[in-house]
């Protein structure tokens, strides 16, 4: 019989009336599919939104940028549907239906001819972006399987956080820019342009202490 | 991939850009392998990498953390006071160690041992450990190694017992306190080899009137070989006599 004194557990823990993972859609519903830019900078840089704990207590994170398709969204959602305990614990997206489209000619096509048919949709993700959000009567150990087995599979490195151990993270960056026994710090140099060193580092760089390089981010820098 | 563009920019406000401007197009921002850093990028990185703050002594050279006193839980409590109970309730306890016996053999030895009103009793080797030295059974501490079991029981019914081992192999016998005695496995075989104090009972009883009862036995014999018996006895007092009146 499974059994949990509820009454001992942490407070604020609600469970949501459909714990579940909802289903989300391949295609956006509109009446008119628009073409868009590539805009890649969506995929560029750390996130601002989604980068806390709304309800849950332990979610995946992803420590890259990248785009996530319907195909990985399913995977997560029957994954993550198959393993929950309806009574106990609860899961929450963190992530939109796919919205982007994304383009491709046909197979041989010369290049030339105007843009491409749209062939699938995508969301972009960034650094540091929840994808899913698990809470409940559960502790890390329960659940953090299922979600590390999730996120090996996501098209960026992702891990699994609970709100202690995010905290923790963040934490530990700050006293390591306190600690940092070096005198010369990347925003030093940069800004002050020494060296003449703003021909080779773009704006994108500064006001990213020059952890974000495209979609990936370095966690040692400081 | 590179290409050298050469584009006119035609200025509209006050204020100038060179007339030519070469574009090189290489790979975008954000690609999916990691471009390669220019060298002075490099350089900038390596420069600015974190280091951290230096520890004073070397990790090993402070004093070790002290340890915390473990504080004793509430079930070893309980443990201890069953211990106790036990100790002073049972007039036998033999200590034995069982050596890989599964639940069926278990249970056909607790059923042979009730009948005989033998309980069997196990605590962790941790509470006997802090139990015993404080009590006046100190010496049972060396038999409390490894997987040990202990037989108790109201009556001292030893050769109950010792039979009902007989049958277990892998049941050793180490020792015991029978009756306010400490005994070894020796010391208890010798004890089962006694005879019930009936019997003693019996036997010093009639070691005392055995002179009494032979009286009784010569007296109700024919009166006949009583005189004949008491002529005897006076026949030989008289030689002891002789011989000492002559001297």
């Amino acid at each position: 019989m499974h059994f949990r004194i509820k009454s001992v557990w942490r407070k604020g823990v609600v469970l949501p009336e459909k714990p579940k993972l909802k289903f989300l859609n391949k295609v956006p519903n509109f009446k008119k599919a628009k073409k868009e830019m590539k805009r890649l900078r969506d995929i560029q840089g750390p996130a601002n939104g989604a980068n806390t704990f709304t309800s849950g207590q332990y979610a995946i994170v992803a420590m890259g940028g990248g785009y996530l398709e319907w195909g990985h969204m399913e995977m997560i959602r029957l994954t993550i549907n198959r393993r929950l305990d309806q009574n106990t614990t609860f899961a929450s997206w963190r992530i939109n239906a796919p919205y982007k489209p994304i383009t491709r000619k046909g197979l041989g096509k010369r290049m030339g001819g105007g843009k491409g048919a749209i062939d699938y949709y995508v969301t972009p993700v960034k650094c540091g972006r929840f994808i899913v959000e698990v809470g409940g009567y559960v502790e890390l150990g329960e659940v953090e399987a299922v979600l590390t087995q999730v996120a090996k599979k996501l098209p960026f490195p992702a891990k699994v956080v609970s709100r202690e151990s995010l905290a923790a993270m963040h934490q530990e960056q700050a006293e390591k820019e306190a600690n940092n026994q070096n005198p010369w710090t990347f925003q030093r140099i940069v800004r002050s342009n020494m060296l003449g060193i703003r021909k080779v580092i773009s704006p994108f760089d500064i006001r990213n202490h020059g952890r974000y390089t495209g979609k990936f981010f370095n966690p040692d820098r400081v | 991939m590179a290409a050298t563009l050469c584009s006119r920019i035609f200025l509209t406000k006050t204020g100038w850009l060179p007339l030519a401007q070469s574009v090189r197009h290489g790979s975008k921002a954000v690609t999916r392998h990691r471009k390669p850093v220019h060298f002075l990028k490099q350089k900038l990185l390596a420069i600015t990498e974190y280091d951290p703050p230096k520890q004073a002594f070397p990790h090993g050279a402070l004093a070790p953390p002290t340890k915390k006193a473990k504080q004793e839980s509430g079930l070893e409590r309980l443990l201890k006071k069953e211990v106790e109970t036990t100790f002073r309730e049972c007039k036998m306890l033999a200590v034995v160690q069982n050596n890989a016996s599964n639940s069926e053999d278990m249970l056909l030895l607790r059923h042979r041992l009730f009948k005989h009103d033998i309980s069997i009793k196990r605590f962790p080797n941790e509470i006997m450990r802090s139990f015993l030295p404080n009590s006046r059974y100190k010496n049972l501490l060396p038999l409390f190694i490894g997987q040990t079991i202990m037989f108790v029981s109201k009556e001292p019914k030893v050769k109950e017992m010792l039979r009902v081992l007989r049958s277990s192999p892998q049941m050793i016998l180490l020792g015991g306190c029978i009756e306010n005695t400490l005994l070894s496995q020796q010391g208890i075989l010798n004890y089962s080899k006694l005879p019930s104090i009936s019997t003693v009972h019996g036997e010093l009883v009639g070691g005392l009137t055995l002179m009494t009862s032979q009286t009784v036995s010569m007296l109700q014999r024919h009166p006949a070989h009583l005189s004949a018996l008491l002529q005897q006895y006076i026949k030989q007092m008289q030689p002891a006599d002789t011989p000492e009146s002559t001297m």
